[in-house]
């Protein structure tokens, strides 16, 4: 299997290089979307071996992702993993994560923050568990972490996807691609590391709110 | 009984939604749950104008009962109309401009293609 970890990232040049040298004993190929950084996200990433794709202008965290599943599928990959770039996910969680899909069980694999016990805030917790409400709400699906990053994709879901949200609405864009698509669907629990540092550069309340709207909005309308 | 141009419209204009809405169903552009928030609201729609009584409850509690008031409340509704259409022409623009910065992002790292992204793009 030709497995590909897709990671988005801005402005983390101080974690890229670490999260790049740990995925790395797990894929074959680390592909690292810097999107519009102002500094040497690129460069560290680079460093370390990864394939750097670089955005001229920030268009977003689901920009990002959408643009490293397209590179991961002209490289010809079967399976994708995504994770973010600052640290926050353990990557010995990978071959967890991989297993339904190798299994043939499952299309597309969620990762499960709340699934073991993890130290996460509060207000983290408040805020993923509306993020599930709107998901559910303009989906129809229930997904127990589905605003994570860490995800896997097998090859029917890295075939059909084609995200169209920028922001970080794309979470919730893919699990209504699951239900377009009938995905079977696996949900893995993970362990997750907050510091000081990942809860600094997580979303605002206000920037929360933005997103449900657009998230029910577009839903609506499309 | 007697319909009013708006009672014959208004059924109409949701029959056609409602069709169309079905339609992006069968071309797999809208989920199922999409479709039944839908049908729930353009239901409602056709509901009110041809059975106006379901709102005695809502000119109840709203008061809504002067020609002058339902004049705001018909304008209201068209600048929120207005304001949705400008959202959704400015996501086209942003949705744009996105695959803009993707096509030379993986054309400069050798990853172009030369069908770049005639891609399934809502409208």
């Amino acid at each position: 299997m030709y497995i590909v970890a897709v990671i988005p990232a801005y402005n983390e040049e101080s974690r890229v290089g670490g999260v790049v040298r740990c995925v790395k004993k797990y894929v074959r190929e680390v592909i690292v979307v810097d999107d519009g950084s102002r500094d040497a996200t690129a460069e560290m990433a680079r460093k370390e071996g990864a394939r750097v794709i670089c955005h001229k202008e920030n268009s977003g965290a689901g920009a990002a992702t959408m643009t490293g599943l397209e590179a991961a599928r002209r490289l010809g990959a079967n399976v994708v993993v995504t994770l973010d770039a600052d640290e926050q996910h353990d990557v010995g969680d990978i071959p967890a994560l991989l297993g339904p899909i190798e299994r043939g069980e499952a299309d597309i694999v969620f990762a499960n923050r709340f699934g073991r016990k993890n130290h996460i805030p509060f207000i983290r917790r408040l805020f993923n568990g509306l993020g599930n409400i709107v998901t559910f709400m303009a989906t129809g699906r229930w997904i127990a972490d589905s605003q994570c990053g860490f995800k896997a994709f097998g090859e029917k879901a890295l075939a059909e996807i084609q995200l169209r949200m920028s922001g970080f609405e794309f979470c919730t864009e893919i699990v209504r691609e699951t239900a377009r698509y009938r995905w079977r669907i696996g949900e893995v629990p993970i362990k997750v590391v907050y510091s000081e540092y990942t809860l600094a550069k997580g979303q605002s309340f206000a920037h929360g709110v933005r997103t449900a709207c657009k998230i029910l909005l577009r839903s609506f309308l499309r | 009984m007697q319909l009013t141009p708006y009672q014959i419209l208004a059924p109409l204009v949701s029959f056609i939604a409602i069709l169309y809405a079905w339609n992006l169903w069968f071309r797999q552009k809208k989920n199922l749950w999409e479709v039944i928030l839908w049908i729930l609201f353009w239901g409602a729609v056709a509901g009110i104008a041809l059975f106006p009584n379901i709102l005695t409850y809502v000119q109840f509690v709203t008061g809504i009962k002067s020609q002058v008031n339902a004049i705001l409340v018909t304008s209201i509704g068209i600048l929120f109309f207005m304001m949705f259409y400008l959202i959704i022409r400015l996501e086209e623009l942003e949705q744009r401009q996105t695959r803009m910065v993707r096509k030379l992002a993986l054309r400069e790292a050798g990853l172009g293609d030369e069908k770049d992204f005639e891609d399934k793009v809502d409208h």
